[in-house]
């Protein structure tokens, strides 16, 4: 296998919580050596939440943090310590890349600023995942993932028709933000291998989820009009909607449903529809016969098929409508994707033994590279786990310099 | 100054959202795509709107302008044996291929790298598909709402427990096609790199379903871990996180630290109900939200929007408006960042579109043309670049293959 894309690129990831994880996740699974600096003082808030194995908590077992830090290496500092900012620069001069979503003006006030982090390394590349951007009346604003998604104004178009808005995703904008913000890194990188310049990226997550509104932001520009919530129907097309099914499960004291998802986009995939449903006629009659009349005889025609789904599980009626060439999807729990032969075929899964929490099963890299090969490499890291390590053999500090540092609390 | 991809040469074979995004993202910072529509009726995209005064017309679809400013356009018929072969011809001179044909219409024109790479050995090409080329999946149909079912995002989405006849609820619009996009559009810069530093082109296969799967944050791993499934009926872990309404509007309550729930209740006038003992702290406002819901319901109805956010984030809680389009536009903070651009399209009209994702300190992002008309650029891709004379163009033409 060739080299990987980011063979010899570090990258000094100052990033928590979830956008920039996310983010720095990708550059790991394409070949970068990603350093996470975190610090125990205040460790990353996705080491302290669920789940965790044997429902145990400890710092180095939670699955949130394990998926999103793998292939990663960390180092712990406390910057309240002498010689701790020392080691953070000494990573920025021996790195490609410098990334972090902290609220504005937080790496700035540490001395990590970009103006500071060039004059340690001129052609550094450095990007800040903020909620809001560098600039602007709101820029000193606090933002969280899951409030980014209503101020995007992805909510207030999502949601039940006559319902009030809704969450999508849960903190949609970050894994969004982060992805936006690993292409923008390479399209940087890209252009410093051709001309030797680094800059600096300000990523407002706003911003780049609004990118994702198109039809409702032109609705707007265009016609001065909102798009109304309309749950989980289509302007244009029906049937386009989640049905209910017959089977369900009880786990942890909640009842779980199971509910298929059908679409058919035009007449021949309503045909083949009906046909798989047992009532070709359905087709022919006028209230279905064209896209125009499913659209307006949407409710009855909702109600014919949930009856049909009604009668089955949501797997069967997904397999019989595949079978019949139409687009169906069971509505996913979890456990459904974990246990989904097709994502365990293309090898997408990531089983890799842990020293605390053993093996587990994590997402893998959504894409495929048919030279290069890349993907998840290492367990996400225990914390401060490669801090001897990035100390002496990246940074070229000796043994007694380490055990210094470590007797006054800077590698805490 | 020019975009950091300028002279990156890019062949766009998509439809609808995920490749045409990815060809966006690459365009907007200065790559030069050269777009293949369906002679006739082009991309299904021109026909889904929003339309000026909701009048469809396929040069002035909102979703396709967006979409496509930036490129060339051109017409050709992949499927037709010619139409093949002036496909070859163009990616015989390009860095990068991203399509989003299906394993199957793949299959039914011949597309594959094998095939294209003997033309092109230093060719990058991507397919943007929902389930991957490979897997018992490939063939199967899909659509923006199954692929988010499928996804496992769906199912966390939707009304709470006290409304389990409500399903499991997609997000507005056309998500999967975006997030397949923007992870093409990032494991294809991937593969440049490697192309510029090997000169060697690869396949490079993004699965939409597992571009989505990858994004449910903690939901997924509640499986492996703890086999607990996340479900829209089950309780939040921490509260408040809810969308709740205003006097005008509708704002999100987001107190996530313990030291922003503190700073709320006194921005309330810490009524006496805040110090009960049941809503002590963060796990146990989750575990008596409804209790704690009529509460906050009655007090926040008598704010404004606009008013409690400010107070709000004056006093560093994190709360959101739930903005409407009209409240973006209007937005004094987009203004100041400039993030609307306008757009001057000659048959559209000229209309505010999204501006930039993020901002590049040093390379620009710009539009340096509006979306093209069907076959706008025929001429100047087959004729001055392909060669072709103006008599077998309009032969091509006549016979449908461009």
């Amino acid at each position: 296998m060739a080299k990987l894309p980011l063979e010899g690129v570090r990258v000094a990831d100052f990033t928590w919580v979830w956008a920039g994880p996310y983010c720095t996740l990708q550059l790991a699974h394409l070949g970068a050596d990603v350093i996470r600096i975190e610090t125990r003082t205040r460790p990353c808030v996705t080491r302290l939440l669920p789940p965790w194995p044997d429902a145990k908590p400890g710092i180095n077992r939670s699955g949130y943090f394990n998926q999103y830090n793998q292939g990663k290496r960390s180092l712990t500092l406390n910057y309240a310590k002498p010689g701790a900012l020392e080691i953070a620069k000494r990573l920025v001069a021996a790195s490609d890349i410098v990334t972090n979503n902290f609220a504005a003006g937080v790496m700035d006030k540490l001395g990590l600023g970009y103006e500071e982090l060039r004059k340690i390394k001129p052609d550094i590349i450095m990007i800040s995942l903020s909620g809001y951007g560098d600039t602007g009346p709101y820029h000193k604003y606090v933002a969280y993932g899951p409030a980014q998604v209503p101020l995007s104004g992805l909510s207030s178009l999502t949601g039940y028709k006559g319902w009030p808005p809704m969450q999508a995703g849960f903190s949609y904008a970050d894994p969004n933000a982060g992805v936006h913000g690993a292409f923008a890194l390479l399209v940087a990188l890209y252009h410093r291998r051709r001309t030797g310049e680094g800059q600096y990226i300000d990523m407002s997550q706003w911003e780049c989820a609004m990118g994702l509104l198109p039809e409702a932001i032109m609705d707007y520009t265009m016609n001065g009009h909102q798009p109304p919530r309309d749950g989980n129907r289509d302007a244009l097309i029906a049937p386009h909607g989640v049905f209910p099914s017959k089977d369900r499960f009880e786990n942890s004291g909640t009842m779980i449903d199971m509910w298929v998802s059908i679409v058919a986009a035009d007449d021949d995939d309503f045909e083949r529809l009906a046909r798989a449903m047992g009532n070709p006629d359905l087709a022919r009659e006028p209230r279905f016969a064209t896209a125009a009349a499913r659209k307006q005889n949407e409710d009855e025609l909702e109600t014919i098929i949930s009856a049909w789904t009604s009668e089955r599980s949501a797997a069967e009626a997904e397999r019989i409508l595949q079978a019949a060439g139409v687009a169906a999807a069971v509505c996913a729990p979890n456990k459904v994707v974990a246990e989904d032969d097709h994502l365990k075929e293309r090898n997408y899964w990531v089983y890799l033994e842990h020293p605390e929490v053993g093996v587990q099963q994590h997402c893998g890299m959504p894409w495929r590279m048919s030279r290069t090969g890349g993907g998840v490499r290492a367990p996400a890291p225990l914390i401060g786990q490669h801090t001897d390590e990035v100390l002496t053999k990246v940074l070229g500090y000796g043994a007694d310099e380490v055990a210094r540092l470590r007797e006054a609390g800077a590698l805490e | 100054m020019a975009g950091a991809l300028a002279g990156l040469k890019v062949v766009e074979l998509g439809g609808m959202v995920s490749a045409p995004y990815a060809a966006k993202l690459l365009a907007d910072v200065g790559a030069e795509v050269i777009k293949i529509e369906r002679p006739g009726a082009g991309d299904p995209a021109r026909r889904r709107g929003p339309f000026p005064g909701n009048a469809p017309h396929p040069e002035k679809s909102g979703l396709y302008l967006y979409l496509n400013a930036n490129k060339l356009g051109t017409t050709l018929d992949v499927s037709r044996p010619e139409g093949f072969a002036l496909l070859e011809r163009l990616v015989s001179d390009a860095d990068v291929l991203l399509h989003n044909l299906t394993p199957p219409e793949m299959d039914r024109i011949g597309l594959s790298f094998e095939r294209l790479s003997r033309v092109n050995p230093r060719l990058v090409m991507t397919s943007i598909t929902p389930w991957g080329t490979t897997g018992p999946k490939r063939n199967w149909r899909a659509a923006d709402l199954t692929l988010w079912s499928a996804s496992g995002i769906c199912y966390v989405n939707g009304a709470g427990a006290q409304y389990p006849e409500m399903p499991p609820l997609k997000a507005f619009g056309q998500q999967s096609g975006f997030q397949g996009g923007a992870h093409g559009a990032l494991a294809t810069m991937g593969a440049v790199l490697a192309q510029a530093r090997d000169g060697e082109g690869q396949h490079v296969d993004v699965s939409i379903y597992e571009s989505l799967t990858s994004q449910m944050e903690l939901f997924f791993e509640f499986w492996p871990y703890m086999k607990m499934v996340a479900s829209r009926l089950g309780q939040r872990p921490i509260q408040p996180l809810e969308v709740m309404e205003c006097a005008d509007g509708y704002i999100y309550v987001c107190c996530v630290e313990e030291h922003q729930w503190r700073n709320f209740v006194e921005l309330m006038g810490n009524p006496e109900w805040a110090g009960e003992e049941i809503f002590s702290d963060r796990l146990k406002r989750a575990a008596n939200w409804d209790a704690l819901k009529v509460f906050l319901e009655d007090w926040i109805k008598q704010q404004t929007v606009l008013d409690l956010y400010k107070k709000a984030q004056a006093r560093r809680v994190p709360f959101a408006p739930v903005s409407t389009m009209g409240d973006l536009l209007n937005s004094e903070h987009l203004k100041h960042r400039g993030f609307f651009v306008e757009i001057a399209h000659p048959v559209a009209g000229t209309y505010k579109y999204p501006g930039a994702p993020l901002k590049y300190g040093r390379t620009p992002w710009e539009i340096r043309r509006p979306a093209p008309t069907l076959g706008q650029h025929n001429h100047e891709v087959f004729g001055a670049r392909l060669g072709l004379g103006a008599n077998r163009i309009d032969e091509l033409h006549r016979a449908g293959v461009i």
